[in-house]
Protein backbone atom coordinates (compact mmCIF):
# COMPACT_ATOMS: atom_id res chain seq x y z
CA UNK A 1 0.00 0.00 0.00
CA UNK A 2 2.79 2.57 1.23
CA UNK A 3 4.89 1.40 -2.29
CA UNK A 4 1.36 2.23 -4.46
CA UNK A 5 1.34 5.66 -2.81
CA UNK A 6 4.76 6.76 -3.23
CA UNK A 7 4.78 5.75 -6.77
CA UNK A 8 1.26 7.96 -7.04
CA UNK A 9 2.92 10.91 -5.52
CA UNK A 10 6.12 10.04 -7.64
CA UNK A 11 4.16 10.33 -10.82
CA UNK A 12 1.56 13.02 -9.44
CA UNK A 13 2.26 15.54 -12.08
CA UNK A 14 2.46 13.23 -15.02
CA UNK A 15 -1.28 11.57 -13.34
CA UNK A 16 -2.62 15.23 -13.42
CA UNK A 17 -1.89 15.62 -16.67
CA UNK A 18 -3.50 13.00 -18.19
CA UNK A 19 -6.61 13.27 -15.96
CA UNK A 20 -6.68 17.13 -17.40
CA UNK A 21 -5.87 15.77 -20.53
CA UNK A 22 -9.01 13.07 -20.65
CA UNK A 23 -10.81 16.33 -19.52
CA UNK A 24 -10.10 18.03 -22.19
CA UNK A 25 -10.65 15.60 -25.00
CA UNK A 26 -13.92 15.03 -23.55
CA UNK A 27 -14.62 19.04 -24.01
CA UNK A 28 -13.36 18.72 -27.33
CA UNK A 29 -15.63 15.93 -28.00
CA UNK A 30 -18.68 17.86 -26.46
CA UNK A 31 -17.16 21.26 -28.90
CA UNK A 32 -16.85 19.75 -32.62
CA UNK A 33 -19.05 17.14 -34.03
CA UNK A 34 -16.09 16.36 -36.09
CA UNK A 35 -13.77 15.64 -33.47
CA UNK A 36 -17.29 13.60 -32.08
CA UNK A 37 -17.24 11.37 -35.15
CA UNK A 38 -13.46 10.24 -34.90
CA UNK A 39 -13.75 9.30 -31.47
CA UNK A 40 -17.06 7.63 -31.68
CA UNK A 41 -15.48 5.69 -34.81
CA UNK A 42 -12.67 4.29 -33.49
CA UNK A 43 -15.02 3.09 -30.50
CA UNK A 44 -17.14 1.78 -32.46
CA UNK A 45 -14.82 -0.25 -34.15
CA UNK A 46 -13.14 -1.39 -31.12
CA UNK A 47 -16.40 -2.58 -29.60
CA UNK A 48 -18.13 -4.23 -32.59
CA UNK A 49 -15.46 -6.33 -32.96
CA UNK A 50 -15.93 -7.54 -29.65
CA UNK A 51 -19.58 -7.44 -30.24
CA UNK A 52 -19.93 -9.41 -33.13
CA UNK A 53 -18.65 -12.63 -32.31
CA UNK A 54 -21.31 -12.62 -29.27
CA UNK A 55 -24.17 -11.12 -31.69
CA UNK A 56 -23.33 -13.98 -34.14
CA UNK A 57 -24.21 -16.91 -31.29
CA UNK A 58 -26.97 -15.28 -29.67
CA UNK A 59 -28.75 -14.29 -33.35
CA UNK A 60 -28.87 -17.78 -34.43
CA UNK A 61 -30.84 -19.09 -31.41
CA UNK A 62 -32.85 -16.28 -32.02
CA UNK A 63 -33.38 -16.77 -35.68
CA UNK A 64 -37.49 -18.46 -35.69
CA UNK A 65 -37.91 -14.97 -33.50
CA UNK A 66 -36.02 -12.94 -35.71
CA UNK A 67 -38.11 -14.23 -39.01
CA UNK A 68 -41.73 -13.39 -37.30
CA UNK A 69 -40.54 -9.33 -36.17
CA UNK A 70 -39.46 -9.33 -40.35
CA UNK A 71 -42.57 -9.94 -41.22
CA UNK A 72 -44.20 -7.74 -39.07
CA UNK A 73 -41.83 -5.02 -40.11
CA UNK A 74 -42.74 -6.02 -44.07
CA UNK A 75 -46.55 -5.53 -43.38
CA UNK A 76 -46.04 -1.86 -42.09
CA UNK A 77 -43.60 -0.78 -45.06
CA UNK A 78 -45.83 -1.79 -47.36
CA UNK A 79 -48.06 -0.08 -45.66
CA UNK A 80 -45.57 3.17 -45.79
CA UNK A 81 -44.92 2.28 -49.53
CA UNK A 82 -48.25 2.90 -50.64
CA UNK A 83 -48.96 5.90 -48.60
CA UNK A 84 -46.22 7.62 -49.67
CA UNK A 85 -46.86 6.89 -53.70
CA UNK A 86 -50.82 8.42 -53.14
CA UNK A 87 -49.38 11.60 -51.45
CA UNK A 88 -46.30 11.93 -54.36
CA UNK A 89 -49.76 11.52 -57.23
CA UNK A 90 -51.28 14.08 -55.29
CA UNK A 91 -48.52 16.70 -55.07
CA UNK A 92 -47.84 17.04 -58.67
CA UNK A 93 -50.79 18.92 -58.71
CA UNK A 94 -50.13 21.03 -55.75
CA UNK A 95 -48.90 24.37 -55.96
CA UNK A 96 -47.10 24.96 -53.34
CA UNK A 97 -45.67 22.19 -51.77
CA UNK A 98 -43.44 23.63 -49.54
CA UNK A 99 -44.77 25.09 -46.12
CA UNK A 100 -41.61 27.61 -45.04
CA UNK A 101 -41.56 30.53 -42.71
CA UNK A 102 -39.15 33.15 -43.53
CA UNK A 103 -37.07 35.71 -40.63
CA UNK A 104 -35.17 38.40 -41.26
CA UNK A 105 -31.64 38.64 -39.09
CA UNK A 106 -28.87 41.13 -39.26
CA UNK A 107 -25.58 39.48 -39.00
CA UNK A 108 -23.20 40.79 -36.44
CA UNK A 109 -20.51 38.24 -36.52
CA UNK A 110 -19.16 36.57 -39.57
CA UNK A 111 -16.20 34.10 -39.93
CA UNK A 112 -14.49 32.67 -43.26
CA UNK A 113 -11.17 32.37 -42.63
CA UNK A 114 -11.00 29.46 -40.20
CA UNK A 115 -11.42 25.16 -40.65
CA UNK A 116 -14.84 26.06 -39.15
CA UNK A 117 -16.64 28.73 -39.65
CA UNK A 118 -19.49 30.35 -37.13
CA UNK A 119 -21.77 33.60 -37.75
CA UNK A 120 -23.64 35.47 -35.13
CA UNK A 121 -27.23 37.36 -36.05
CA UNK A 122 -29.16 39.41 -33.89
CA UNK A 123 -32.30 37.17 -33.35
CA UNK A 124 -32.91 34.44 -31.14
CA UNK A 125 -35.67 32.32 -29.26
CA UNK A 126 -37.46 35.90 -28.76
CA UNK A 127 -38.24 36.45 -32.18
CA UNK A 128 -38.92 32.63 -32.99
CA UNK A 129 -35.29 31.36 -34.17
CA UNK A 130 -35.19 27.61 -33.61
CA UNK A 131 -32.28 25.14 -33.55
CA UNK A 132 -31.61 23.59 -37.02
CA UNK A 133 -33.56 26.06 -39.31
CA UNK A 134 -31.63 26.88 -42.51
CA UNK A 135 -30.24 30.14 -42.81
CA UNK A 136 -30.50 31.86 -46.51
CA UNK A 137 -29.41 35.12 -48.26
CA UNK A 138 -30.41 36.91 -51.13
CA UNK A 139 -28.23 34.93 -53.48
CA UNK A 140 -27.76 31.16 -51.96
CA UNK A 141 -27.53 29.47 -48.95
CA UNK A 142 -25.69 30.41 -45.66
CA UNK A 143 -25.41 27.83 -43.25
CA UNK A 144 -27.72 26.31 -40.10
CA UNK A 145 -28.99 27.48 -37.05
CA UNK A 146 -26.39 25.81 -33.87
CA UNK A 147 -27.55 27.88 -30.68
CA UNK A 148 -30.30 29.64 -29.73
CA UNK A 149 -30.26 32.31 -26.86
CA UNK A 150 -32.97 34.81 -26.04
CA UNK A 151 -31.69 37.47 -28.27
CA UNK A 152 -29.09 36.02 -30.30
CA UNK A 153 -28.76 32.64 -32.58
CA UNK A 154 -25.04 31.22 -33.80
CA UNK A 155 -25.42 29.50 -37.06
CA UNK A 156 -23.50 27.05 -38.43
CA UNK A 157 -21.85 28.62 -42.06
CA UNK A 158 -21.27 26.54 -44.92
CA UNK A 159 -18.10 27.29 -44.72
CA UNK A 160 -17.49 24.45 -42.38
CA UNK A 161 -15.45 21.43 -42.56
CA UNK A 162 -17.89 18.92 -41.28
CA UNK A 163 -21.43 20.17 -42.75
CA UNK A 164 -22.48 18.59 -45.84
CA UNK A 165 -25.68 19.73 -47.28
CA UNK A 166 -27.53 18.00 -50.04
CA UNK A 167 -27.81 19.83 -53.62
CA UNK A 168 -28.18 19.04 -57.07
CA UNK A 169 -28.22 20.26 -60.71
CA UNK A 170 -30.84 22.72 -61.96
CA UNK A 171 -31.30 21.18 -65.33
CA UNK A 172 -31.66 17.54 -64.03
CA UNK A 173 -31.85 17.48 -60.88
CA UNK A 174 -28.94 15.27 -60.10
CA UNK A 175 -28.25 15.70 -56.37
CA UNK A 176 -25.13 14.72 -54.51
CA UNK A 177 -23.44 16.34 -51.59
CA UNK A 178 -22.21 19.54 -51.13
CA UNK A 179 -19.58 20.19 -48.45
CA UNK A 180 -16.45 22.79 -47.97
CA UNK A 181 -12.54 21.78 -47.85
CA UNK A 182 -11.34 24.42 -45.98
CA UNK A 183 -9.52 26.78 -48.66
CA UNK A 184 -11.40 29.17 -50.10
CA UNK A 185 -14.28 31.35 -49.23
CA UNK A 186 -16.14 31.24 -52.86
CA UNK A 187 -15.13 27.13 -53.88
CA UNK A 188 -16.80 24.06 -52.66
CA UNK A 189 -17.07 20.36 -54.05
CA UNK A 190 -20.08 18.50 -54.83
CA UNK A 191 -19.51 14.89 -54.44
CA UNK A 192 -21.55 11.48 -54.88
CA UNK A 193 -23.19 12.73 -58.43
CA UNK A 194 -23.33 9.57 -60.21
CA UNK A 195 -21.39 9.59 -63.66
CA UNK A 196 -24.58 8.49 -65.34
CA UNK A 197 -25.32 12.51 -65.31
CA UNK A 198 -24.34 14.52 -68.00
CA UNK A 199 -22.26 17.56 -66.29
CA UNK A 200 -20.83 20.79 -68.54
CA UNK A 201 -18.92 23.35 -66.72
CA UNK A 202 -21.25 26.67 -66.17
CA UNK A 203 -24.39 24.49 -64.94
CA UNK A 204 -26.13 25.70 -62.04
CA UNK A 205 -26.34 24.13 -58.70
CA UNK A 206 -29.20 24.51 -56.49
CA UNK A 207 -30.67 23.01 -53.39
CA UNK A 208 -31.74 19.35 -53.33
CA UNK A 209 -35.83 18.34 -52.01
CA UNK A 210 -33.43 16.01 -49.94
CA UNK A 211 -32.66 18.58 -47.03
CA UNK A 212 -35.29 19.16 -43.86
CA UNK A 213 -33.53 22.81 -43.63
CA UNK A 214 -33.41 24.56 -47.24
CA UNK A 215 -36.37 24.50 -49.44
CA UNK A 216 -35.90 23.56 -53.06
CA UNK A 217 -34.12 25.15 -55.98
CA UNK A 218 -32.28 27.84 -54.23
CA UNK A 219 -29.63 28.47 -56.54
CA UNK A 220 -25.61 27.71 -54.72
CA UNK A 221 -23.40 27.97 -57.81
CA UNK A 222 -21.99 27.00 -60.84
CA UNK A 223 -19.56 24.13 -61.91
CA UNK A 224 -16.05 25.38 -62.74
CA UNK A 225 -14.44 21.72 -63.30
CA UNK A 226 -15.22 18.64 -62.52
CA UNK A 227 -13.04 15.08 -63.08
CA UNK A 228 -15.04 12.04 -64.52
CA UNK A 229 -13.04 9.10 -62.83
CA UNK A 230 -12.74 5.86 -65.25
CA UNK A 231 -13.78 3.09 -62.87
CA UNK A 232 -15.96 4.54 -60.16
CA UNK A 233 -19.31 5.86 -60.38
CA UNK A 234 -18.93 9.66 -59.01
CA UNK A 235 -18.20 12.68 -60.31
CA UNK A 236 -15.88 14.75 -58.28
CA UNK A 237 -17.06 18.66 -58.69
CA UNK A 238 -15.64 21.65 -58.13
CA UNK A 239 -18.14 24.56 -57.61
CA UNK A 240 -18.07 28.35 -57.13
CA UNK A 241 -20.50 30.16 -54.85
CA UNK A 242 -22.78 32.75 -56.50
CA UNK A 243 -22.94 34.48 -52.77
CA UNK A 244 -19.75 35.99 -51.45
CA UNK A 245 -19.92 34.72 -48.06
CA UNK A 246 -17.34 37.43 -46.40
CA UNK A 247 -19.44 40.20 -47.15
CA UNK A 248 -22.82 39.69 -46.04
CA UNK A 249 -24.93 41.56 -43.51
CA UNK A 250 -28.33 40.45 -44.28
CA UNK A 251 -29.48 36.90 -43.72
CA UNK A 252 -33.03 35.31 -43.92
CA UNK A 253 -33.75 32.56 -41.51
CA UNK A 254 -36.23 30.20 -43.22
CA UNK A 255 -38.46 27.47 -40.89
CA UNK A 256 -39.37 24.32 -42.01
CA UNK A 257 -42.81 23.95 -40.59
CA UNK A 258 -43.63 20.20 -41.27
CA UNK A 259 -39.86 19.24 -39.73
CA UNK A 260 -41.44 17.60 -36.96
CA UNK A 261 -43.39 15.47 -39.39
CA UNK A 262 -40.40 14.58 -41.52
CA UNK A 263 -38.61 14.33 -38.27
CA UNK A 264 -41.30 11.55 -37.15
CA UNK A 265 -41.02 9.63 -40.03
CA UNK A 266 -37.05 9.36 -40.18
CA UNK A 267 -37.16 8.17 -36.70
CA UNK A 268 -40.01 5.32 -37.34
CA UNK B 1 6.11 36.44 -3.43
CA UNK B 2 2.22 37.88 -3.15
CA UNK B 3 3.57 40.44 -5.95
CA UNK B 4 4.96 38.13 -7.82
CA UNK B 5 1.47 36.11 -8.00
CA UNK B 6 -0.65 39.45 -8.18
CA UNK B 7 1.47 40.04 -11.28
CA UNK B 8 1.10 36.60 -12.62
CA UNK B 9 -2.92 36.44 -12.28
CA UNK B 10 -2.61 39.82 -13.97
CA UNK B 11 -0.61 38.79 -16.70
CA UNK B 12 -2.67 35.85 -16.92
CA UNK B 13 -6.11 37.92 -17.25
CA UNK B 14 -4.74 40.60 -19.25
CA UNK B 15 -2.72 38.15 -22.35
CA UNK B 16 -6.25 35.69 -21.81
CA UNK B 17 -8.22 39.08 -23.04
CA UNK B 18 -5.56 40.58 -25.61
CA UNK B 19 -5.45 37.19 -26.95
CA UNK B 20 -9.22 36.38 -27.26
CA UNK B 21 -10.02 39.84 -28.45
CA UNK B 22 -7.45 41.33 -30.30
CA UNK B 23 -5.07 38.59 -31.66
CA UNK B 24 -7.26 36.24 -32.72
CA UNK B 25 -8.49 38.53 -34.76
CA UNK B 26 -5.92 39.79 -36.72
CA UNK B 27 -6.03 36.87 -39.56
CA UNK B 28 -2.69 38.16 -40.99
CA UNK B 29 -2.57 36.85 -44.45
CA UNK B 30 -5.58 35.84 -44.27
CA UNK B 31 -4.69 33.13 -41.59
CA UNK B 32 -1.92 34.12 -39.43
CA UNK B 33 -3.15 34.98 -35.55
CA UNK B 34 -0.01 34.93 -33.38
CA UNK B 35 -0.73 32.94 -29.78
CA UNK B 36 1.06 35.76 -27.84
CA UNK B 37 -1.07 34.18 -24.41
CA UNK B 38 2.34 31.62 -24.69
CA UNK B 39 3.78 34.18 -23.05
CA UNK B 40 2.41 33.28 -20.27
CA UNK B 41 3.73 29.96 -19.56
CA UNK B 42 6.63 30.62 -21.19
CA UNK B 43 7.62 33.50 -18.22
CA UNK B 44 5.89 31.39 -15.88
CA UNK B 45 8.49 30.88 -12.74
CA UNK B 46 10.86 27.75 -13.69
CA UNK B 47 11.10 26.99 -9.96
CA UNK B 48 7.63 27.10 -9.51
CA UNK B 49 5.72 23.33 -8.83
CA UNK B 50 4.87 21.89 -11.84
CA UNK B 51 1.09 20.85 -10.93
CA UNK B 52 0.63 24.38 -10.85
CA UNK B 53 1.07 24.90 -14.36
CA UNK B 54 0.09 22.28 -15.44
CA UNK B 55 -3.33 23.38 -14.14
CA UNK B 56 -3.12 27.20 -14.94
CA UNK B 57 -1.98 26.22 -18.65
CA UNK B 58 -5.18 23.69 -18.56
CA UNK B 59 -7.62 26.79 -17.50
CA UNK B 60 -5.46 29.58 -19.63
CA UNK B 61 -6.40 27.07 -22.84
CA UNK B 62 -10.08 26.33 -21.59
CA UNK B 63 -11.18 29.81 -21.28
CA UNK B 64 -9.52 30.82 -24.37
CA UNK B 65 -11.36 28.10 -26.22
CA UNK B 66 -14.67 29.24 -24.53
CA UNK B 67 -14.09 33.31 -25.44
CA UNK B 68 -12.83 32.50 -28.98
CA UNK B 69 -15.81 29.74 -29.41
CA UNK B 70 -12.81 27.26 -30.37
CA UNK B 71 -13.40 23.27 -30.55
CA UNK B 72 -11.25 22.41 -27.81
CA UNK B 73 -7.32 22.84 -29.27
CA UNK B 74 -6.21 25.55 -27.30
CA UNK B 75 -7.05 23.41 -24.08
CA UNK B 76 -5.40 20.34 -25.07
CA UNK B 77 -1.89 22.12 -26.78
CA UNK B 78 -1.66 24.52 -23.45
CA UNK B 79 -2.34 22.01 -21.46
CA UNK B 80 0.42 19.65 -23.29
CA UNK B 81 2.90 22.73 -23.38
CA UNK B 82 2.73 23.66 -19.88
CA UNK B 83 3.22 20.14 -18.70
CA UNK B 84 6.06 19.55 -21.12
CA UNK B 85 7.97 22.90 -19.78
CA UNK B 86 10.30 21.60 -17.17
CA UNK B 87 11.29 18.82 -19.73
CA UNK B 88 12.05 21.28 -22.36
CA UNK B 89 13.52 23.95 -19.96
CA UNK B 90 15.84 21.53 -18.93
CA UNK B 91 16.86 20.53 -22.96
CA UNK B 92 17.82 24.38 -23.19
CA UNK B 93 19.16 25.43 -19.71
CA UNK B 94 20.78 22.05 -18.74
CA UNK B 95 20.31 20.56 -15.13
CA UNK B 96 20.25 24.06 -13.64
CA UNK B 97 17.31 24.90 -15.42
CA UNK B 98 15.04 25.79 -11.87
CA UNK B 99 15.79 29.38 -11.71
CA UNK B 100 13.80 32.60 -11.05
CA UNK B 101 12.38 34.51 -14.48
CA UNK B 102 14.83 37.01 -13.82
CA UNK B 103 17.53 34.91 -14.92
CA UNK B 104 15.60 34.11 -17.69
CA UNK B 105 17.28 37.21 -19.65
CA UNK B 106 20.85 36.49 -18.05
CA UNK B 107 20.66 33.10 -19.97
CA UNK B 108 23.14 32.69 -23.25
CA UNK B 109 20.84 34.13 -26.22
CA UNK B 110 21.37 30.56 -27.84
CA UNK B 111 19.24 29.02 -24.96
CA UNK B 112 16.48 31.17 -25.02
CA UNK B 113 16.11 31.18 -28.67
CA UNK B 114 16.19 27.30 -28.22
CA UNK B 115 13.53 27.44 -25.35
CA UNK B 116 11.22 29.90 -27.16
CA UNK B 117 11.37 28.12 -30.35
CA UNK B 118 10.88 24.42 -28.97
CA UNK B 119 7.71 25.98 -26.62
CA UNK B 120 6.16 27.68 -29.49
CA UNK B 121 6.89 24.94 -32.39
CA UNK B 122 5.14 22.52 -30.25
CA UNK B 123 2.55 24.17 -28.96
CA UNK B 124 1.43 24.93 -32.96
CA UNK B 125 1.91 21.17 -33.97
CA UNK B 126 -0.33 19.94 -31.20
CA UNK B 127 -3.03 22.57 -31.33
CA UNK B 128 -3.30 22.37 -35.67
CA UNK B 129 -3.27 18.66 -35.49
CA UNK B 130 -5.74 18.72 -33.16
CA UNK B 131 -7.60 21.44 -35.16
CA UNK B 132 -7.95 19.02 -38.48
CA UNK B 133 -6.97 16.01 -36.80
CA UNK B 134 -6.68 14.05 -40.00
CA UNK B 135 -3.48 12.14 -42.03
CA UNK B 136 -4.73 14.33 -44.84
CA UNK B 137 -4.40 18.26 -44.12
CA UNK B 138 -0.57 17.30 -42.71
CA UNK B 139 0.50 19.91 -45.46
CA UNK B 140 -2.68 22.81 -44.30
CA UNK B 141 -1.20 21.98 -40.47
CA UNK B 142 2.49 22.42 -41.04
CA UNK B 143 2.30 25.37 -43.45
CA UNK B 144 -0.07 27.10 -40.00
CA UNK B 145 2.60 25.42 -37.36
CA UNK B 146 5.06 26.81 -39.24
CA UNK B 147 4.12 30.59 -40.02
CA UNK B 148 1.96 31.10 -36.93
CA UNK B 149 5.01 29.59 -35.26
CA UNK B 150 7.40 32.19 -36.96
CA UNK B 151 5.04 35.45 -35.87
CA UNK B 152 4.42 34.03 -32.67
CA UNK B 153 8.24 33.43 -32.17
CA UNK B 154 8.36 37.48 -32.94
CA UNK B 155 5.91 38.91 -31.42
CA UNK B 156 6.75 37.09 -27.70
CA UNK B 157 10.65 37.49 -28.47
CA UNK B 158 9.90 41.25 -28.28
CA UNK B 159 7.34 41.69 -25.58
CA UNK B 160 10.18 39.67 -23.21
CA UNK B 161 12.61 42.53 -24.47
CA UNK B 162 9.29 45.14 -23.27
CA UNK B 163 9.16 43.08 -20.25
CA UNK B 164 12.57 42.81 -19.51
CA UNK B 165 13.32 46.52 -19.47
CA UNK B 166 10.22 47.12 -17.15
CA UNK B 167 11.88 45.32 -14.79
CA UNK B 168 15.50 46.91 -14.64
Amino acid sequence: MRQLINALLKYKHTLLYLGLLIISLIFLNYRSFYHQSIFSKTALAISSNFNSINQNISNYWNLAEINEKLLLENKKLKALELEAFNRQSKQKFSLNPYEFEVFTAKIIKNSYNEARNYLIIDKGYKDGIEVEMGVISSDGIVGIVNQVTSDFSSILSILHRDLKINAGFKKNGAYGSLFWQGNHPKKMKLLDVSTLNQVVVGDTIVTGGMSDYFPYGIPIGKVIGFEKPELEGYYDIDIELFSNLTQKEFVYVVKNKKIDQLKQLDNE
Amino acid sequence: MNSDNLISILRFIFLLLLQSFLLSNINFFGFINPNLYLLFIIVYRLDCNPSVLIILGFLLGLLLDLLTQGSGGHTVATLTISFLRPYIAKFSFGINYKMPTAMLHRSFLSQRLLYLSLIIFFHHLILYSLIYFSFDNILTILKNTFFTSFFTFILVFFSMKLFKEKND
